[in-house]
């Protein structure tokens, strides 16, 4: 059952929308968004798997992606001012992400140069493990790697992405993946 | 001063989560995920079609929002606590769809048994006519048919679904398409 978010059991109200809707109600929305988002991805990604194999689904889904993740990097930029050449760009990035929802990950700044994002919970995974087929090498270490360092590189060229921890896993207890972002400004 | 972010330009939070950011930025970041939901759906649909052709990526098309549809529909009227089995019903749940800033649409609710939707501004049209192949022939007149008429058949399998006006439109004609959604009365 999805929760609650703006009675609209009443009369037809031809001028409905967002700005109605309280800001908890905003909130709790996005939080929707970003399931609706991975669904539909997930979606695209089996039918066409389904009609024309996984060789090809997984090609057109790191097409799609490295097209997608510069909008998305370009709306955090213009809609929240998101701006710099350093790791602190691409933490805030993470957090604002419109898949924040679905992922636990910590966050650890370590620097404004260092950054290393672990994540704990991830559905994708999961759903793959699920499968079984072992789709997770290419889903997890080479299309992660591929929008990880488009990520990177939109802030700065000069930054580094290194996968610290990969799938698989060693059990339900261990994280899903650890990646780190670096610029050694000296070089 | 609310205490809550416009934007993200300031320090890192390690904590940050959407809830603190204010309603203005909460609604700038609902409009902007509205897009790419668009984005993300056009964005496969191009590139299967690009390697495989129009009739492949149709069928994906097709066969995914025939059943995501369905998804869409049963969470938007959970969250939104739309019930009743009249047209009223219907134009909330298009509404309050997670496409509503993606496209312009009016509402007009002539009584609970009958309404109509006027879209004035909707980008995929207007990227299909750009892009010159009639395919608008199959995504407004055949796929987005279907869709309206599923959304209608889940709130009440009895609503009738008519369009009023289809593409392609005449120079100067700046509604995209017309739809009307009817309760016929039993003589």
């Amino acid at each position: 059952m999805t929760k609650l978010l703006y009675d609209y059991s009443g009369d037809f109200d031809p001028s409905f929308d967002h700005a109605k809707i309280s800001k908890e109600g905003l909130v709790g929305l996005l939080h929707v968004y970003s399931d609706y988002i991975r669904r539909l991805d997930g979606n695209w990604y089996l039918s066409v798997m389904d009609r024309c194999g996984n060789d090809t689904a997984f090609t057109c889904d790191s097409e799609v992606w490295e097209r997608l993740v510069l909008y998305e990097l370009k709306v955090a930029r213009d809609l929240l001012n998101i701006k710099g050449d350093d790791a602190v760009a691409v933490a805030k990035v993470f957090q604002v992400s419109p898949w924040f929802w679905m992922y636990k990950c910590d966050i650890d700044l370590k620097s404004r140069d260092h950054l290393v994002i672990t994540y704990t919970s991830c559905p994708t995974l999961f759903a793959l493990e699920r499968e079984g087929t072992g789709r997770e090498q290419q889903i997890c270490v080479d299309l992660e790697m591929k929008i990880f360092m488009k990520m990177a590189h939109f802030y700065n060229p000069k930054m580094r992405v290194t996968a610290l921890k990969l799938p698989p896993r060693s059990g339900p207890d261990d994280i899903c993946c650890r990646w780190e972002f670096k610029i050694d400004r000296g070089k | 001063m609310t205490g809550f972010l416009n934007d993200y330009s300031g320090p890192f939070q390690p904590d940050f989560n959407h809830e603190k950011l204010d309603r203005e930025a909460l609604l700038r970041i609902l409009k902007a995920n509205s897009n790419y939901l668009r984005r993300l759906d056009g964005t496969w649909y191009i590139t299967v079609m690009k390697r495989f052709g129009n009739e492949a990526a149709f069928d994906c098309d097709a066969r995914i929002w025939k059943k995501f549809i369905l998804y869409e529909a049963k969470s938007v009227s959970e969250m939104y606590n739309i019930k009743g089995s009249d047209v009223a019903a219907v134009l909330k749940l298009i509404q309050a769809s997670p496409w509503m800033w993606a496209y312009q649409r009016e509402y007009d609710l002539v009584d609970n048994n009958c309404g109509t939707i006027t879209c004035r501004n909707c980008e995929t049209l207007y990227n299909l006519e750009k892009e010159g192949t009639h395919r608008y022939k199959q995504i407004c007149n055949v796929l987005c048919r279907s869709l309206f008429e599923l959304r209608a058949h889940y709130i009440n399998r009895a609503i009738k679904l008519t369009p009023l006006q289809l593409p392609p439109r005449e120079e100067g004609n700046d509604v995209c398409c017309r739809w009307e959604f009817k309760i016929e009365e039993k003589v």
